[in-house]
């Protein structure tokens, strides 16, 4: 198989599961702390971001690729890394919401939290990536190309 | 209150998670007689635009090129087309051609359809099949 870019499906995984228990951490803060909340939202936002930018540097990829993809089995299928880098995409736009939004009104960083908890939850551990899910829709309704 | 809240989030995504897993790949009868038009799909195989359905069934992958699961898919059901004779397997490969997405309403690669021997729609599944799925509607068009 021509594996020009590709990728092991299971790093954009391992990277979810620190994201769902960042972005959780960061819902019950919102409720209890909000500036610590508004912290951790940007602290999401710039991995996000990074992972957009260069995700070979990114810190969850480095940390994969060290320690964790060494104790697996090789993988069963590489991946094209357009749909997880459109899932980061969203997920900076969620985060961006939080962001901006929690400047006007802290329950937005409530809710960005809740919606990067729900897909990040839903990546790590039952493997449904909710932005790859919508990648073909959104194409399909000229939003990208 | 916060406690409540963020075991209500955990509950929701859980169950999302659960209903997902459930119905994933599971498929669906389709009813009416959706014709493929196989001169409207332009798909080929070894080289050669296909002009006919399969004697028994036709199964048709609709798959993108970044499609994580599709290539797994493909080889289950290359397999089984190779197996039996009255069964034809066909790919199309709809990341061009949004048009086709369109027509048959696929939100998500890879999509299967089971074709009998006119062409016509009978089965669906979106997302990876559950084991036996695909071969339970083969064995009803009599094409195992």
């Amino acid at each position: 198989m021509t594996s020009t870019g590709h990728i092991d499906p299971r790093g954009p995984r391992f990277g979810a599961a620190i994201t769902s228990v960042l972005s959780l951490i960061a819902f019950v803060l919102s409720l209890e702390e909000a500036r610590l909340a508004y912290i951790t939202v940007v602290v999401l936002g710039i991995l996000f971001a990074w992972s957009i930018i260069s995700p070979g540097t990114h810190p969850y990829s480095l940390v994969f690729k060290k320690f964790v993809r060494p104790s697996l089995k090789p993988p069963k299928e590489l991946e094209d890394p357009r749909p997880p880098r459109f899932a980061q995409q969203v997920g900076l736009s969620f985060a961006l919401l939080g962001i901006v939004g929690g400047l006007f009104s802290p329950v937005l960083v409530s809710v960005a939290a809740a919606f990067i908890f729900l897909a990040s939850f839903l990546n790590a551990y039952f493997g449904l990536c909710l932005g790859c899910q919508m990648y073909l829709v959104i194409r399909r309704l000229g939003i990208i190309r | 209150m916060t406690i409540g809240l963020t075991l209500a989030l955990v509950a929701v995504s859980l169950l999302t998670g659960v209903a997902y897993k459930l119905f994933h790949g599971r498929g669906h009868r389709v009813l009416g007689a959706a014709l493929v038009d196989l001169a409207k799909l332009k798909v080929h195989k070894n080289g050669d635009p296909v002009t006919e359905f399969g004697a028994k069934a036709t199964l048709v992958l609709f798959s993108t090129k970044y499609c994580g699961q599709c290539p797994a898919v493909r080889r289950a059901l290359a397999k089984l087309a190779h197996r039996h004779g009255s069964l034809l397997f066909i790919e199309a490969d709809i990341t061009d051609r949004l048009d086709l997405a369109a027509h048959f309403n696929i939100t998500q690669t890879p999509t299967i359809f089971v074709l009998n021997h006119r062409g016509e729609i009978r089965y669906r599944v979106g997302g990876t099949p559950k084991t036996n799925t695909i071969e339970t509607e083969l064995a009803k068009l009599g094409a195992l």
